[in-house]
């Protein structure tokens, strides 16, 4: 009997063992931070873990209970979800602010949207339909993440197949994927959120790149988002890429203009121990192609324009430096992007108003861009008074193949999808008019009527050959214009009763009146004196 | 339209060539109306279009049903089948050439209003042929929806005309109107019972020696029958053109379940913002029955006149309707000018002319304040639809006393009329 | 009795005799009903007169009571998000020394009077300079009066962490507001802007974008740049697309600051067409400038002469000296003069600033303007005030919305709440009411009878009122009413022709002799009289009180001044059987209804170019509903 438990005992500890030797989970993590030209600094960290060989589940078992699951590193509470809501890809980011294309270029991580987004792609053919499993993944993540991703309810979900091509591989199996793609550009991300993030990681906060993730100051900068990437690489395995980027003012706390930076300037820490359990812990910062500068320790290597260091072999406490001997000098001639987009809801009117797209193109060659625009339904379209001019000539050759789904009130948002020729050195104007829907006094929002927010526009460049290199894994661009606030008609919220009342008491004096008149008989009387003079 | 009328009644050619000549002046007069800046300014006024009546939701459905798109999926367009197949294939949809068209409509109403008054008076021509004309071309009720294109000046000709031709005691024509009429806009099937009514009796005014209904109710049924043909044909041919029956709850059921809140000059579209979300069925059904509540008495007490009956019941209608617009009170206020014999007896009609004159100034100004300078809330313009709601209750109580005061003759030295 | 059974339906026969035999005491009742309702009806129509007239007294004693100190109540903050001056400010010497180092600039761009395009395209190098993204914006307007152009410099602080949905507007124009723009320089509200622009920036406390304005001329260049900012075309307007967007605008501070230093800040808020801002605006800034700066405030620039005793004007310096010391009527006389410039600007719906351009697109903006003084106060307090009153707007969650648009200022911590002074104007209306129905029914009574004894032969066939020739002549009435309002058409085209603005010296006592004669051609056209007169007296007055109540709610100087341009004479109008009274009042009448094409030539070419750049409508106003009342009273008098 105890020999017996021994035994068992033995044979747990060697499983244990097994587990640990075979390394079926890979955690790489990575800081890179580059100067800009505007003076600010953008750090990019990103933490890869790789679960090797495994494959997303297929939908069809969701009926069936799951196989167990063995995870060291990879994050366990989004493993478990993956699974329970047969998720193949997912993409979710909480943005703070509007990225600047212009002077910032395109970000590493191109999910930049202000605000939440979350998109998905899930096979069919689950017992229970993709649209329940979207809502309960939904919540899942706003469990996880104490964001309020719940209310990316059905009047903000859309399946924009274009402008969200799966970045990883979809699994063959003979079953259609389907996307559903929702943001929420009011959600304001802060630390709530990232306590949460940093539990997904394994060494936490605690040591490596990640000790540097210093809420005080991620979230006192000019631009910040996290990220979270679910993709399955193939035969690879399933890939859970954490994000977090940011973009800095260094001269913002100095009076004098310098853009020179130091990991303790930018998060107020320098890294003291190593996250053993890092496969590869790199810090690489480019180096600007010109001008005078200095950088310090000595990275450990150099190449293709960018320093890196080692973070296992540097000595400890590490604290990259970079110092430039002048002063900083602002020079915008140069966008940074051969698209320059700006989108405006013109007029000031409550009741309609006029939805305006500048798209400037910059670049030497002609562009096609997927334009997408989902609003919900409280801004309704007039797609009719849809005007295109290019440098002020109008030409209805440069929208083409629009697909429309108007919007239902109360449930479904419009999606609009179209792809637009963009000419070299060009100014294309897009205007629509549109109408602002009246609400029931129960569907405003009980807080300040501040307005609501429209989400972004979404627009992707097409390249030749965009969808091998959507398979490939390589990311094309995509630009997200900021959001936009419309402020409908309220009613006053202090007059349910009086408004009742009023309404009611008319009709019923001019149904009494006119019911007086029509039942009552007329008689003749005499009344004497005659008429009163 | 002159060379109409000129054909159709057969009379001394002077004083037929007289309202000619004055109806195509007038019409000219609108024509050159709608050239101003007017009708841009106008085109989308919660006062002039309502959802179901307005012409950029009838473009856009156009648009979409262009472009494959099916307009009744989305959830603005709220026109009939009808309207929509005939801008897309038919008539021509750009503002221009609409607003010319529009006026033309009106100008037709408005010969079809002089004819009823022909009939009425069982005269050929008369003196007041170019002023009841001008009264109606130039109600700003009227006139105002037309240069905003909206389509319920359409089914006011539409209105009008089937009048014309119950008035003539031609009953199919106006039953076939009142069937496109009720399939445009359903709550005038208020009008079914008094036209039935006025194509069982004859035009003439009786209001000064009432007399109880001579003919049988019997007779009504054929007509009925018959109008219950014309109205599910229509239904079925919107269907096929439609392709499916998604138009119903898009537009019938927009009359009846209001889900477009946009202000109107009506009395139900800020109640049912305010109403708690579990008392709007009921107050839905109360307001769509008590449109109903009217019929009966009124076609009782006008028994011995129905074309009155009718003119009464649209005023109903015009006033407590779900989506109305300016142009279905307008309708109401300009055919007074069918019946002068009730002037004398009207009770306080100066009260009532300023009710209107009020209402007319508030309603834009209260809209501007709320919704453009941002001054005002909406308790404003909510404040003025009372006013309007009082001018038009004002109007039909003076219409009903007068129509029934009438009867009793003159007011003598030393008597005078109360209800008991 | 017997006749009127004769010529009745069966059914009343029936219903009269049942009456008859079945109940007296029904019958009684009615009489009853009947004797009430007339002894009531009786007894009013007695007492009307002196009602109308206790109207009018208490209306027009109410409108001079308002700048009473005993009406208005102090001011105070509605809206709970503000905070007014609870921060500490940081704009300390630095940069106030910034602000004189671009002051310098400034003076040089003026002195080597350099051209728009010069000037707008050096502030948008300062402003990159800063490292703020900045653009430009050319212009011009055509009006009958010419061609006017410009062009305006405007940069963008995006907000750290913000969506960039909301935003906020710093502006100063080229040209300050004093004399309305006669060409007095604001180069130091520009140079505020630019410093507060370097100084703004260094904080990432934010939560909206801060748009940088500086303005062209005086109020062409903001129009210009907010018609683009939203989308709103004019037709005779040409300009640049503004290039840098943000999101909504709630809140704008326009800086006017022309003099060297100042001892005073005033504060200017009257808008187009009468509107204002929300007054939390104007009280928060008051506060702060108060609390923060420590600069005191006044309405306009009229300093309150209680604080300076030995300079007395206005009202009070020709009453004798015990009266002068009253600081009751000192308070009277200094409010008086507040409400006097709020009417001026209100009621001609004039802008009393560059503020003024931004609430028609529902923007709450003010002026500040530092009234020129020698000391104490200089760029030191004017930008800790506009900081601070930056981080007030900054906390704001929603629109200002509370019910704070509709008030008089009668000093710069006193007003008046709409419930104290819109009564005023709104009796006077009911008074005018009451006397045009009361007109109305005195035009009916003789001819009612004689109708009913005339339609007794014809019967009630299809003859209409207007052929009858006792009824109240409804039809000519309103036919004269229908000219009148066309000939008011007439006028207003008139005024907006080149022509007439070139040479208005001789074609302006043209009109107004055609104006004037215009009622007895009418007269002698319509001939026959009758209560005509009487039945055109009540619409005109119905009319009349009709447009001013209405006009109250949404500009209360014009009503009040309708009120009382128009109460008193419309309600005494009457024609006059003798020449001379006709003469007298012919002349009385069209002075008032056309004097100001006689004396008022400037106001009418401000008028007419406000109309025409800014669409103020006090000019069609004035043609379409002030001449014609006018011309029917001289009908009236004149049939």
């Amino acid at each position: 009997m105890l020999a017996n438990f021994k035994i068992s005992l033995f044979f747990i500890c060697n499983l244990c063992l097994l587990v640990l030797a075979n390394s079926s989970e890979q955690f790489d993590e990575e800081l890179s931070i580059k100067s800009l030209q505007d003076g600010k600094v953008a750090s990019k960290f990103s933490f890869k873990t790789l679960l090797k060989g495994a494959s997303p589940k297929d939908p069809r078992t969701l009926g069936t209970d799951d196989e167990s699951q063995h995870y060291t590193l990879f994050p366990l509470g989004l493993g478990q979800i993956l699974r329970e809501y047969g998720v193949t890809e997912l993409h979710l980011t909480l943005n703070a602010g509007n990225w600047n294309y212009g002077r910032w270029g395109y970000p590493e991580e191109k999910g930049v949207g202000p605000g939440a987004e979350l998109w998905v792609w899930m096979g069919d053919g689950a017992p229970n339909s993709i649209d329940h499993r979207w809502k309960g993944l939904r919540n899942a993540l706003a469990g996880l993440f104490c964001a309020s991703l719940g209310s990316l309810d059905e009047q903000c979900t859309t399946s924009p197949v274009r402008s969200f091509s799966p970045e990883g591989v979809l699994p063959d199996w003979d079953l259609p994927h389907q996307i559903r793609h929702a943001s929420l550009p009011s959600e304001h991300v802060c630390t709530e959120n990232l306590t949460p993030f940093l539990k997904l990681l394994p060494c936490k906060s605690l040591s490596g790149i990640a000790s540097l993730l210093n809420p005080h100051r991620l979230f006192d900068a000019d631009w910040h988002g996290m990220g979270i990437h679910v993709l399955w690489r193939g035969k690879e395995g399933i890939e859970v890429r954490l994000t977090f980027q940011s973009i800095m003012d260094p001269s913002r706390s100095s009076s004098k203009q310098k853009q020179d930076w130091s990991l303790q300037s930018l998060f107020d820490r320098a890294i003291d121990r190593t996250c053993p359990i890092a496969h590869s812990s790199l810090i690489s910062v480019s180096l600007p192609s010109s001008g005078a500068h200095s950088i310090t320790p000595e990275p450990s290597r150099v190449d293709s324009g960018s320093a890196i260091f080692d973070v296992a072999t540097v000595p400890k406490p590490f604290n990259a430096a970079m110092n430039w001997p002048s002063d900083f000098e602002y020079q915008y001639d140069t966008s940074l992007t051969p698209l320059k987009i700006q989108r405006t809801l013109k007029g000031s009117s409550q009741a309609r108003g006029q939805l305006s797209l500048v798209i400037a193109n910059h670049g030497q060659v002609s562009q096609q861009v997927v334009y997408l625009e989902t609003m919900p339904w409280l801004v309704q379209f007039y797609l009719h008074t849809l005007k295109t001019s290019v440098n002020g000539a109008e030409s209805d050759a440069v929208i083409s193949n629009i697909t429309y789904i108007p919007a239902i009130p109360h449930s479904r948002p419009t999606t609009f999808e179209a792809v637009l020729l963009l000419p070299a050195r060009s100014t294309t104007r897009l205007t629509m008019d549109v109408t602002k829907a009246f609400l029931r006094y129960t569907e405003h929002p009980p807080d300040a009527q501040r307005g609501w927010d429209l989400p972004p526009a979404v627009f992707t460049p097409i390249h030749g050959g965009q969808s091998q290199n959507a398979t490939a894994g390589l990311p094309s661009e995509r630009i997200y214009t900021p959001a936009l606030l419309v402020d409908l008609a309220t009613p006053d919220f202090s007059m349910p009763y009086n408004v009742i009342i009023f309404s009611c008491s008319l009709m019923a004096f001019l149904f009494g009146s006119i019911f007086n008149l029509l039942t009552r008989r007329f008689v003749v009387v005499h009344v004497g004196s005659g008429k009163q003079e | 339209m002159t060379l109409m009328s000129s054909s159709k009644t057969p009379s001394p050619p002077a004083s037929t060539l007289n309202f000619s000549v004055v109806l195509s002046a007038l019409v000219a007069a609108r024509v050159a109306l709608t050239l101003t800046g007017l009708p841009d300014v106008l085109r989308d006024d919660h006062q002039l279009a309502s959802p179901l009546t307005s012409f950029s939701q009838l473009q856009e459905g156009i648009y979409l049903f262009n472009h494959g798109v099916d307009p009744y999926s989305g959830g603005t367009f709220r026109h009939s089948p009808l309207f929509l197949t005939l801008f897309a294939t038919i008539l021509p949809n750009s503002p221009r050439i609409c607003s010319l068209l529009w006026t033309l409509c009106d100008g037709l109403g408005a010969w079809a209003l002089v004819q009823i008054w022909r009939a009425r008076q069982n005269v050929t021509s008369s003196e007041r042929d170019g002023l009841i004309a001008a009264v109606y071309l130039f109600n700003p009720y009227i006139f105002l929806p037309t240069l905003a294109l909206s389509t319920s000046s359409l089914e006011n000709t539409l209105m009008l005309i089937l009048l014309m031709f119950a008035a003539r005691g031609k009953a199919s024509p106006a039953l076939l109107g009142l069937a496109f009429l009720v399939h445009f806009s359903l709550s005038s099937i208020v009008l079914l019972s008094p036209i039935l009514l006025l194509l069982n009796t004859d035009q003439f005014s009786h209001l000064a020696s009432p007399r109880p209904l001579a003919t049988s109710i019997r007779k009504v049924v054929p007509l009925l029958g018959e109008f219950v043909v014309y109205f599910c044909l229509l239904a079925l041919s919107s269907t096929l053109v439609s392709g499916g029956f998604a138009w119903i709850p898009q537009t019938w059921g927009a009359t009846l379940m209001l889900p477009d809140l946009t202000p109107n000059p009506g009395l139900w579209w800020y109640f049912f913002t305010e109403i708690f979300d579990h008392f709007r069925p009921f107050f839905l059904m109360v307001f769509t029955v008590h449109l109903l509540i009217y019929i009966v008495p009124v076609c009782i007490k006008f028994q011995h006149d129905a074309l009155y009956a009718t003119f009464i019941l649209l005023g109903i209608v015009g006033a407590f309707k779900a989506y109305p617009t300016l142009s279905d009170p307008g309708l109401f206020l300009s055919m007074i000018s069918l019946f002068p014999e009730i002037y004398p007896y009207l009770r306080h009609p100066i009260v009532t002319s300023l009710l209107h004159l009020h209402a007319f100034l508030l309603l834009p100004l209260f809209h501007h304040l709320w919704l453009n300078q941002g001054t005002g809330n909406a308790n404003f313009f909510y404040a003025s639809t009372l006013v309007f709601a009082c001018a038009n209750g004002a109007a039909i109580i003076d219409c009903l006393w007068a129509g029934l005061r009438i009867a009793i003759g003159k007011p003598v030295e030393g008597y005078s009329i109360v209800q008991e | 009795m017997e006749a009127e059974e004769a010529n009745q339906g069966p059914r009343w026969k029936q219903s009269i005799s049942r009456l008859r035999q079945k109940f007296k005491g029904g019958a009684n009742a009615n009489v009853a009903r009947l004797r009430r309702r007339k002894a009531m009806i009786s007894s009013l129509t007695r007492r009307l007169p002196f009602f109308k007239f206790a109207l009018f007294v208490v209306g027009y004693i109410w409108m001079l009571a308002i700048p009473s100190p005993r009406l208005g109540r102090g001011t105070y903050i509605d809206e709970n998000a503000l905070q007014p001056s609870q921060v500490n400010t940081y704009w300390n010497w630095g940069d106030v020394h910034a602000a004189d180092r671009y002051l310098e600039q400034l003076e040089a761009l003026r002195d080597v009077n350099s051209t728009s395009e010069q000037r707008a395209h050096f502030l948008e190098t300062e402003f990159k300079k800063l490292g703020l993204p900045a653009s430009t914006q050319n212009y011009n307007f055509s009006s009958s009066a010419g061609l006017i152009t410009g062009t305006n410099a405007y940069a963008l602080l995006g907000s750290p962490r913000g969506a960039g949905t909301e935003a906020m507007v710093i502006s100063a124009s080229w040209l300050s507001r004093t004399g309305e723009g006669d060409g007095t320089l604001n180069l130091r509200g520009i140079s505020t802007v630019l410093a507060l622009a370097g100084f703004l920036k260094r904080y990432s406390l934010w939560a909206k974008d801060i748009v940088f304005v500086i303005s062209d001329g005086y109020l062409d260049g903001m129009h210009a740049w907010l018609s683009e900012y939203h989308g709103s075309t004019h037709k005779n307007l040409q300009s640049d697309p503004v290039e840098l967007t943000s999101g909504v605008i709630w809140t704008a501070l326009n800086i006017d600051y022309p003099g060297h230093s100042f001892s005073h800040l005033g504060v200017f808020f009257e808008g187009l067409n009468g509107r204002l801002p929300n007054q939390d605006l104007l009280n928060s800034f008051q506060r702060i400038s108060r609390n923060t700066g420590h600069v005191p405030v006044t309405v306009y620039d009229h300093i309150d002469p209680r604080e300076a005793p030995q300079k007395v004007e206005g009202l009070v310096s020709n009453l004798p000296k015990i009266l002068q010391d009253n600081p009751e009527i000192q308070a009277f006389s200094y409010q008086a003069k507040n409400v006097a410039r709020h009417i001026g600007y209100q009621a001609r719906g004039r802008a009393s600033g560059v503020h003024g351009l931004f609430h028609e697109y529902r923007i709450d903006a003010i002026t500040i303007f530092a009234i020129p003084a020698t000391g104490p106060h200089g760029f030191h307090a004017i930008g800790r005030i506009v900081e601070s009153t930056l981080r007030t707007m900054n906390n704001l969650l929603e629109r200002l919305h509370a019910s704070f648009f509709f008030f008089i200022l009668t000093d710069h911590d006193r007003f008046m709440k709409i419930g104290n002074y819109l009564p005023s104007a709104v009796l006077i209306s009911i008074a005018m009411m009451i006397q045009g129905l009361q007109t109305w029914v005195r035009a009916g009574w003789k001819g009612e009878d004689e109708t009913k004894l005339n339609e007794k032969q014809d019967g009630s066939s299809g003859v209409t009122p207007t052929q009858q020739p006792k009824r109240r002549p409804v039809g000519r009435a309103l036919a004269i009413m229908t000219v009148a309002h066309l000939v008011g058409l007439v006028v207003f085209t008139a005024l907006t022709q080149r022509l007439f603005i070139e040479n208005i010296q001789l074609l302006a006592p043209i009109m107004f002799i055609l104006l004037a004669t215009i009622p007895f051609i009418m007269a002698n056209t319509i001939g026959d009289t009758g209560p005509l007169s009487l039945v055109l007296k009540s619409f005109n007055l119905c009319l009349a009180s009709t447009v001013i109540s209405i006009i109250t709610v949404l500009n209360f100087s014009l009503a009040s001044s309708l009120a009382v341009f128009l109460g008193i004479p419309l309600s005494i109008t009457s024609s006059s059987s003798s020449i001379l009274t006709r003469v007298i009042k012919t002349a009385l009448y069209s002075m008032l209804g056309f004097g100001w094409l006689l004396l008022g030539h400037r106001e009418i070419l401000s008028a007419v170019h406000d109309w025409e750049v800014l669409q103020v409508w006090f000019a069609p106003f004035v043609c379409l509903v002030y001449v014609p009342l006018a011309l029917q009273a001289l009908t009236v008098c004149v049939l």
